[in-house]
C-alpha cells in the first residue's frame, strides 16, 4: 500500500465527487426573482369564457397563488391536477388564480373543459402581467401574501408537498406581520 | 411484444456483463486460463445481447411501433427514416442504449484481437471492462429503460428535438462523441489490469497504447465537430465557448493525450508506468464525469439533457469507479517498478516530461474553471459563471507553451543530447519560425501571442515536416529508391512513427489556425434599410429583402444578403431567423462562405415582420476552414497509425519500434 499516492488520489478526487454530490439538487436555470419581498405588480383581467374582470387589489387580506401557464406547456399538463385538487385543501383564505400565456382562448377553454378547473384562468392580452411578472418560460407560479407581497416564485410543474410548503410560507408571513404589529 | 423482447436482451447483457465480470475477475486471481476463456465468452454474449437490442430499437423507430416507450417519446410518422434512426441517440434513454452498442463495439474488438495475448493481464481487463458494461446495462434495464410498453400506443409521436435536426454535423457529432468516451474504457480496463496483474510490460502497453488511440482519434474529432456545429449553427460566430459541457469533453482528450506520449516512455524506457496507468485511469473518469455533468441538470448549456433520475445512479458509479482506481492504485502502483531511469539533461525525452506536466497543468486549469461556479454557490450561495478571461488568460500561454514543446520536442535526440547536436538540431527549423513569423507581420497580424503562436508554429511545422522527409530522403539517397518506392517502405516499417508526424502536423495547423482566427478577425455590426450597404473588408454587403418560408416544424424569415467584393458579384448570402412551434425566442441559423483564406460570417441580429429592416452582424473570420481540414489530418493520421504494420507484428524490442533504425541520426 502505498500511502502517498492513496491520499494523494483521494485528496484530488473526493472533494470534486462531493462537489458533484452537494450540486446535484441544483437547478442553473433558477434566477432569484427580483420582485421577492416587493408588492406584486397589480393587474385586472377577464377569465377566460368571460365574466367580471378579477382584481389583485380586492383580494388583499387572503393569500393568492398565480400560476403562469399554457396548453401548449407539457410540464403545465403534468401539474394541472395537482392545483385543480389544492384549493378544496385550503378553503377561501387561499385564492389560486391561472393566468394564460401566449396561448388562444379556444384552446384554454377546451382544455380545460377536457381536464376540469377549479379557479378562473385570466386572459393576458398582449402579455402585459407576464411581462410585469418577469415570466421567461411556464409554468411559473408566483405566491402572494395577504399584504400583497411576493414571499415566493417557483419555477416548473408543482408538487402537492412543494405547493403545501409555498403556500404555509405565505401565510406564516401574514402571521408574523399580525405578530409584529402587536 | 417489441419491447418485451427489448428488456429481455437488456436483461441478458446484464447478466452476461455481470457473470463476465466476477468469471475474470476470478480467473485473474486464480490465473486460470480456463476462466479467461469464460470471460471472453460471456463478453462476446454481453456484446451479442447489446447488438441485438439496438438492432431492435432501430427496427422499432423505423417501423414506428409506438407500443415502445422511447419510440412513443421520440419517434414519429413525420420525419424522414434518417431521422427516424438517429433519433436512437438524440434522447436521454436511447443515447443510453447506444452507449451500450458502443461499449459492445468496443468489448467485442477488444477482447477478440487479444484474444491469445497477454493471458496474465486479459482476464482483469476483461473484468473491468464487464464491470463498466454491468453498470451501462443496470442504467438501461432500471432508470434509463428505453423499452417500456407503452398500454395504449399513440397513433404518432412528437418526433425528435427539431434542434437538433437543422443541421447534418449534429448527427455525426454524437455518436464520435460516444466513440470517443466509451472507448476509454477500454484502456482504462486495460490499466487496471496492468496494476492487478503488477506487470506493465512493453508488448502489453503497445496493445494499450493501440486501445487509447482509437478512443483518442473518436474524441478529437467529436470535440471538433462539435465545435463545428456551433459555429454553423449558434450564429455567434465563434465554435468555443468555454462551455461546461465542451470543457468536459475536452478534459479526458487532455489527460488521454498526455498518456499517448508518456506510453511510448513507457514502451522504450521501461519509465513512468504508474504515472501512465494514472493518466489512463484519469481519462476514463473524466469520462464518466462528463457524462454526469450532461445528464445530471447541473450545468446549464446547450448540450444539457432534460434533469433526470440517472444522475445520482452515474454518480454513485463515478465514486465506486473513482475509489477503485485510487486503491488500485494505492495498492499496486508500486509493483510497476521502473526498469530505467531518465537522464537529466535536454533531450527528446525531457520534452515528453514536459509535455505531460503541461498537459496535467491544462486539465487542472480547465477543471477548476468549470466547476468554479459549483464552488461558490455550494460555499456562498452565490451564483457566478467563469467566462472567456480566465480561460483566455491561463489556457493560451500553456497552449503556446505546448506548442513550443511540439516543435523542440521531437526535434531533439532521445537520450542525452551534447551541446553541439543540440545546436544541429534546434536550429534549422528556425528558418521555419521566421518565415511563418514574417509572413504574419507580413498580412497584418500585431498581436504579440499570434505573433509567438507563429513563431513556434513556424517551428513545430519545419520539425514535423523534416523528421516526415528526412527517412524517406534517406532512403533514395542511400539506397537509390524511387521516391514512393521510399514512402511506401517508410510508412510500412514505422507506420506508428509516420502517423504520430501526421497527427503532429495536423495539430500545428490547428493551432495556428486558432490563434489567428480568434486574434484577426474582423466584425461589423449594422442596421440596414433595405437596399442599405455595407462594407466589411474587401466586402460590400447589401440587404436586399425578405423572403418567408414555412416548413413543417418551423416558420422561417429569410434576409437576403448581396456579396460583393471589388465590384465582382459572389451571390447572396442568406442568414435566417427560424421560429420554431415549441420555443418562444426565435432561432437564428448563420450563413457562412468559406474560403480557404477565410470565411464571410453573416448573421441575423434582428429583422422586422415586414422585411425593411435587417440587424446584421458580419465577420470575417480568418482560417476557419483549416481547423476542419487539419482535425480531419489528425483523425486520419491517427487512424492510419492504427492499421497492423509488419514492423508491429514483429516488434517486441520496444527501443526498435517507435522510430526504428531508420533515421539513425536521430535514434539513439
Amino acid at each position: 500500500m502505498n500511502r502517498k499516492v492513496f491520499v494523494a488520489g483521494l485528496a484530488v478526487t473526493l472533494p470534486l465527487v462531493g462537489l458533484m454530490l452537494v450540486s446535484l439538487g441544483r437547478d442553473p436555470h433558477k434566477v432569484e426573482s427580483p420582485l421577492l419581498g416587493r408588492k406584486a405588480p397589480p393587474f385586472s383581467l377577464r377569465p377566460i369564457g368571460g365574466g367580471e374582470p378579477v382584481t389583485l387589489a380586492s383580494l388583499r387580506g387572503k393569500t393568492v397563488v398565480v400560476n403562469f401557464w399554457a396548453t401548449w406547456c407539457v410540464p403545465c399538463v403534468d401539474e394541472h391536477p395537482v392545483l385543480t385538487a389544492a384549493p378544496q385543501r385550503y378553503g377561501s383564505d387561499v385564492v389560486f388564480l391561472g393566468v394564460v400565456y401566449e396561448d388562444e382562448e379556444p384552446n384554454v377553454q377546451s382544455f380545460l373543459r377536457e381536464h376540469g378547473a377549479a379557479y378562473p384562468s385570466l386572459v393576458d392580452e398582449g402579455g402585459k402581467v407576464s411581462i410585469a411578472y418577469g415570466i421567461y418560460g411556464v409554468p411559473e407560479t408566483y405566491f402572494i401574501a395577504p399584504d400583497g407581497t411576493i414571499v415566493s416564485k417557483y419555477v416548473g410543474p408543482l408538487r402537492p408537498d412543494l405547493l403545501d410548503g409555498f403556500v404555509q410560507e405565505a401565510q406564516a408571513r401574514a402571521v408574523t406581520r399580525r405578530s409584529d404589529a402587536r | 411484444m417489441t419491447a418485451s423482447l427489448g428488456r429481455a436482451l437488456i436483461l441478458l447483457a446484464l447478466l452476461a456483463a455481470s457473470a463476465g465480470a466476477l468469471v475474470g475477475f476470478a480467473a485473474g486471481v486464480r490465473r486460470s486460463a480456463a476462466g479467461l476463456a469464460w470471460a471472453q465468452r460471456l463478453a462476446y454474449a454481453y456484446a451479442a445481447a447489446m447488438v441485438s437490442a439496438n438492432l431492435l430499437m432501430v427496427y422499432a423507430l423505423l417501423a414506428r411501433d409506438f407500443s415502445v416507450g422511447y419510440v412513443a417519446q421520440v419517434g414519429s410518422r413525420e420525419v424522414p427514416n434518417w431521422v427516424a434512426v438517429t433519433s436512437l441517440w438524440s434522447s436521454l434513454e436511447g443515447s443510453i442504449l447506444f452507449w451500450g452498442l458502443m461499449l459492445g463495439l468496443y468489448v467485442l474488438g477488444a477482447t477478440w484481437t487479444n484474444r491469445h495475448r497477454h493471458p496474465e493481464s486479459m482476464p482483469w481487463a476483461i473484468g473491468v471492462w464487464l464491470a463498466c458494461a454491468a453498470f451501462f446495462s443496470f442504467l438501461i434495464a432500471g432508470p434509463a429503460q428505453p423499452f417500456h410498453t407503452v398500454p395504449i400506443p399513440p397513433s404518432d409521436g412528437p418526433g425528435p428535438n427539431p434542434l437538433l435536426q437543422n443541421h447534418v454535423l449534429m448527427i455525426i457529432h454524437p455518436p464520435f462523441l460516444y466513440a470517443g468516451y466509451v472507448g476509454m474504457t477500454i484502456p482504462f480496463g486495460m490499466a487496471a489490469a496492468a496494476l492487478l496483474s503488477g506487470r506493465l510490460g512493453p508488448d502489453f502497453m503497445r496493445s494499450l497504447r493501440t486501445w487509447l488511440m482509437l478512443p483518442w482519434v473518436f474524441l478529437t474529432c467529436a470535440i471538433v465537430l462539435g465545435g463545428w456545429w456551433a459555429y454553423e449553427v449558434l450564429g455567434w460566430g465563434g465554435y468555443w465557448a468555454w462551455d461546461p459541457v465542451e470543457n468536459a469533453s475536452l478534459l479526458p482528450w487532455l489527460t488521454a493525450t498526455a498518456a499517448v506520449h508518456s506510453a511510448i516512455l513507457v514502451e522504450r524506457k521501461g519509465i513512468l508506468k504508474g504515472w501512465t496507468v494514472t493518466l489512463i485511469l484519469a481519462s476514463y473518469l473524466l469520462t464518466v464525469l462528463g457524462t454526469f455533468m450532461t445528464r445530471s441538470g447541473v450545468f446549464n448549456s446547450v448540450h444539457s439533457f432534460t434533469q433526470s433520475a440517472i444522475g445520482p445512479t452515474i454518480l454513485v458509479f463515478l465514486a465506486l469507479a473513482t475509489l477503485f482506481a485510487v486503491a488500485i492504485l494505492a495498492l499496486r502502483i508500486d509493483r510497476l517498478s521502473p526498469e530505467g531511469h531518465l537522464e537529466p539533461g535536454v533531450s527528446r525525452d525531457m520534452a515528453f516530461l514536459l509535455n505531460n506536466l503541461f498537459f496535467v497543468l491544462l486539465t487542472f486549469t480547465v477543471l477548476i474553471g468549470t466547476v468554479f461556479p459549483l464552488v461558490v454557490e455550494a460555499v456562498r450561495g452565490v451564483q457566478m459563471s467563469v467566462g472567456r478571461p480566465y480561460f483566455d488568460r491561463m489556457v493560451v500561454p500553456i497552449g503556446v507553451a505546448l506548442l513550443f514543446l511540439l516543435g523542440v520536442g521531437p526535434a531533439l535526440p532521445w537520450g542525452r543530447a551534447s551541446a553541439e547536436q543540440a545546436r544541429r538540431a534546434l536550429l534549422p527549423p528556425l528558418g521555419g519560425a521566421v518565415v511563418l513569423a514574417a509572413l504574419g507581420l507580413a498580412l497584418g497580424v500585431r498581436n504579440p501571442w499570434t505573433l509567438v503562436a507563429l513563431l513556434f508554429g513556424g517551428y513545430a511545422a519545419f520539425v514535423t515536416f523534416s523528421e516526415l522527409w528526412l527517412p524517406v530522403g534517406q532512403r533514395i539517397k542511400v539506397r537509390g529508391e524511387g521516391m514512393l518506392e521510399a514512402v511506401a517502405h517508410v510508412q510500412s516499417r514505422g507506420r506508428r512513427r509516420v502517423a504520430a508526424f501526421i497527427v503532429h502536423g495536423g495539430m500545428v495547423l490547428v493551432m495556428i489556425a486558432i490563434a489567428t482566427s480568434s486574434t484577426q478577425g474582423v466584425t461589423v455590426e449594422a442596421q440596414l434599410v433595405r437596399g442599405e450597404s455595407v462594407a466589411l473588408g474587401p466586402y460590400t454587403l447589401t440587404f436586399l429583402g425578405v423572403d418567408r418560408v414555412s416548413e413543417p416544424h418551423r416558420e422561417a424569415l429569410v434576409a437576403n444578403v448581396e456579396v460583393k467584393k471589388g465590384g465582382r458579384d459572389l451571390g447572396v448570402l442568406t442568414p435566417r431567423m427560424n421560429y420554431y412551434a415549441t420555443q418562444r425566442e426565435p432561432v437564428g441559423t448563420p450563413a457562412v462562405r468559406s474560403t480557404y483564406a477565410h470565411d464571410l460570417y453573416l448573421s441575423v441580429l434582428n429583422l422586422d415582420a415586414q422585411g425593411q429592416t435587417l440587424g446584421l452582424h458580419a465577420m470575417i473570420n480568418p482560417m476557419i476552414v483549416w481547423i476542419w481540414i487539419a482535425t480531419g489530418i489528425m483523425g486520419l493520421g491517427g487512424l492510419f497509425g492504427l492499421l497492423p504494420s509488419r514492423r508491429i507484428a514483429v516488434a517486441l524490442a520496444p527501443a526498435m519500434a517507435v522510430d526504428g533504425s531508420l533515421s539513425p541520426a536521430r535514434s539513439r
